[in-house]
């Protein structure tokens, strides 16, 4: 289905957000020795990974397991699903810090059937869950909200006008959440990524929920997909350079956590239990397939940044988790091509989002092979093949090009009638074809 | 001489002939010999793109067929240049237009005088063959004055199926490029598939004045 | 050395920390850590889990103050990882400027759930 444009203050909200951090991550680059070599080096780390995965991930749950955490393997959405609410049974809260995989397996909803309430700490998740709505941007989940918006659901909470005024709505926030801290059963978080020769989980946030979340409750239990692996702490060291200063233009952000099991016996917090939830839900088909790059992802939303598709349409167009290139590209493997065959037309491959990666994985070299496996699927519509069949069988052939192409203006009157000629002049003036072509002219 | 071929692009021979007569004045007052093999049509870009890869074959034979690989072929597109250089087969020593003219130290003509020309790289131009400084060089030694853009970044809109696959994000893309643009006297393109995009958008809008790199070199935009 | 330290100190206070030489301020209700390391390249300080160093300490109140020995500062997030040298604790906190978040229309707001104001007192080696 057409994407539709945004209107025109959530619009403006998402150009002036994109922008800013395109721009702030321009200039992180800009301010590294040579961004280019640690791209490389990012993109070989990610790929060493991936492509010995299953040794990996026993190298992380070997010490995981050592350092006192518990690994559950989990190879459906489903399945991730009923391990957590039964992890969870005997809570009735549990605090959550951003995940985006939490999104994808739709984790909330079935915690909530199960009779857990569920709170998200992040600012602009929690904003988003008041709204009963989800997030449009990896990074900047509320990215289309004002004050006002944001103002009106914080108000509701409490009973209490509270003013649309940034400081005061975060202190809000702070108010409302500390509860939640503080009286959560469960911490529940994502993982940017988990460290094998130390079995850790690493966290990246600005505001603390991750923190909290981790400290008080005395059960954590972390989702992480499969392919968030990282061998060893050096080869993190290089994603950290990247990934804050692709993501937003910060160094670091405020909170890099590593956490490596659970509280140590003489500890004052921490949580009692760890749990890792690793998830497969397709990626390791992935794996397997030409697209395993798309695997490198780090979901640092640089290339949401970029996206002149994204910045008119906003997250919400797509219809998935992940929006943007990284969505156009993930969602149809993960789903499957003929589940989402719009996503990767999506893009008029101007290849910014490629530009844009920290890892450098392809993104619209991998959008041009998936319109391949639409066609050679026969995904793609039957008469959408034909007509490109027998232009190809026409205009390949210099005679019939240049008689088809005599008649051209003839039938270019007709043009606006239907079909793609229709769609072109809903906008914009139909070309008009020359009176003589180059060809007659020389 | 310097002899080269043309390859005049499929939107070039049907809907801008006057823009590649105007690559040609340029490349012959640069001093080339310049041949137009007559079997050549179209390089299958629009088909490679939207995953039609038979169909985009058949043009890479035809394209075989009508150019020799030995020696350069000039052609007023990025895109198109862009095409035949990563994703044919045989190797060519193909060049976009600007960026030829520009290697061979070619000197435009100094038409625009007093011209306030905003530039749009498309997309192939700027990304897939790097050459985003030659056409600014060339419009700027012709004595225009360049107006940058606010977002030279950012697509037109084109896209080939896309501009029909999502034709209100198309059209505000164009909008956007010729908001930008409209700075500038004129805004300039070096890609038939930008030009018709923009040229048709600001037709219909009744505003912006948007030219192919060659015309403005050739014959000025003042 | 005290090139690496002033790389720290430029960093920190760029990361949004006040840094002090020798005494720490005085301030009522804020938690005081000793902090492990600082990263020099990116202004960080570094807060292990243990007996006695919560791990709440560093979230919960509103000011927070690190105190960090000169020599205990390293180059960068390779250094800091290789000087662990295997010996990881359960939660180790890289903290790199006040709590903070950009969530409502992508303007900076402080002290969003953990501490808004962040100190790192230096000690001389």
């Amino acid at each position: 289905m057409s994407f539709p444009v945004l209107d025109e203050h959530p619009r403006k909200a998402t150009d002036a957000a994109t922008l800013r951090l395109f721009r702030a991550r321009t200039a992180a680059w800009a301010s590294l020795d040579d961004v280019q070599a640690l791209r490389d080096r990012a993109y070989e780390i990610r790929m060493r990974a991936i492509d010995d995965l299953d040794a990996h991930l026993g190298q992380f749950v070997t010490a995981l397991e050592a350092a006192g955490g518990k690994a559950h393997l989990c190879a459906t959405a489903e399945e991730a699903r009923a391990t957590v609410a039964r992890l969870c049974s005997g809570a009735s809260l549990a605090a959550k810090s951003k995940s985006m995989l939490s999104e994808e397996i739709e984790l909330n909803g079935a915690l909530a059937a199960a009779g857990v309430e569920v709170v998200e700490t992040d600012l602009g998740e929690y904003i988003l869950q008041l709204a009963g709505e989800h997030p449009v941007h990896i990074i900047a989940p509320a990215i289309e909200k004002t004050k006002e918006d944001v103002a009106r659901l914080l108000s509701a909470v409490e009973g209490v006008a509270i003013e649309p005024q940034l400081e005061a709505l975060a202190q809000a926030a702070r108010r409302q959440l500390q509860r939640v801290f503080q009286q959560a059963d469960v911490g529940i978080t994502g993982a940017n990524f988990a460290v094998c020769e130390t079995g850790s989980i690493c966290l990246v946030t600005n505001e603390g929920n991750g923190g909290l979340v981790t400290s008080l409750p005395r059960m954590h239990i972390a989702l992480l997909g499969v392919e968030r692996l990282v061998p060893t702490l050096d080869d993190l060291s290089v994603l950290l350079q990247l990934l804050a200063r692709s993501g937003t233009g910060q160094t670091l952000t405020t909170y890099t956590r590593l956490l490596t099991g659970p509280r140590h016996a003489d500890e004052e917090d921490g949580p009692e239990e760890l749990h890792v939830v690793v998830v497969d839900n397709g990626r390791k088909r992935i794996r397997d397939s030409r697209y395993k790059e798309m695997l490198a992802c780090i979901r640092c939303g640089a290339c949401l940044n970029v996206c002149p598709i994204y910045r008119q349409s906003g997250g919400a167009a797509y219809g998935t988790v992940y929006s943007g290139p990284m969505g156009a590209v993930l969602v149809p493997l993960l789903r499957g091509l003929e589940r989402e065959p719009g996503l990767p037309h999506a893009s008029s491959l101007c290849g910014a989002c490629t530009a844009a990666c920290p890892v450098k994985i392809p993104l619209h070299e991998l959008l041009l092979e998936l319109r391949r496996d639409l066609v050679g699927e026969r995904i793609a519509p039957r008469a959408e093949r034909f007509a490109f069949t027998v232009w190809s069988l026409l205009w390949s052939r210099p005679p019939l090009y240049r008689l088809s192409t005599r008649f051209v203006r003839f039938g270019s009157r007709f043009a606006a009638l239907a079909g793609p000629g229709r769609v072109w002049a809903a906008g914009r003036a139909l070309p008009q074809p020359a009176r003589r072509r180059y060809r007659d002219m020389r | 001489m310097r002899r080269v071929q043309l390859f005049a692009t499929c939107l070039g021979d049907l809907l801008f002939p006057a823009a590649v007569a105007d690559a040609a004045a340029l490349l012959r007052g640069a001093g080339c010999d310049i041949e137009f093999p007559p079997e050549q049509t179209c390089c299958g870009q629009p088909a490679f793109n939207a995953g039609h890869r038979r169909a985009a074959a058949r043009f890479e034979q035809t394209f075989a067929r009508a150019f020799s690989s030995e020696l350069p072929i000039v052609c007023p597109s990025g895109s198109c240049a862009s095409m035949v250089a990563h994703r044919m087969k045989t190797h060519y020593d193909i060049w976009e237009l600007s960026a030829f003219l520009d290697a061979i130290g070619a000197e435009p003509p100094a038409r625009n005088d007093g011209v306030r020309i905003a530039y749009h790289s498309s997309c192939h131009l700027l990304r897939e063959l790097g050459a985003d400084d030659a056409p600014r060089r060339l419009l700027e030694r012709s004595g225009a004055e360049l107006v940058p853009l606010a977002r030279p970044d950012l697509c037109c809109g084109f896209g080939g199926t896309f501009s029909v696959r999502h034709p209100e994000v198309s059209v505000a893309m164009a909008d956007d490029k010729l908001a930008d643009g409209g700075r500038a006297d004129v805004l300039v393109t070096a890609d038939p598939g930008c030009l018709m995009q923009l040229q048709a958008r600001g037709a219909r809008l009744g505003t912006g004045r948007v030219v192919h790199l060659a015309t403005a070199l050739a014959r000025g935009v003042a | 050395m005290s090139e690496l330290v002033d790389t720290f100190v430029r960093n920190a206070e760029a990361a949004g920390f006040e840094v002090h030489r020798g005494e720490a301020p005085r301030i009522a209700g804020a938690g005081v850590s000793r902090a492990d390391y600082g990263v020099a390249a990116t202004g960080s300080v570094v807060l292990a889990a243990s007996h006695g160093e919560p791990r709440a300490r560093h979230l919960v109140p509103e000011v927070h103050v690190s105190l960090l020995r000169e020599d205990a500062i390293v180059a960068d997030l390779a250094a800091l990882f290789a000087a662990l040298d295997g010996r990881i604790p359960s939660a180790l906190a890289i903290v790199t400027g006040p709590s903070r978040s950009a969530d409502i229309e992508q303007r900076l707001v402080v002290g969003v759930h953990g501490p808004r104001e962040v100190h790192v007192v230096l000690e001389a080696s």
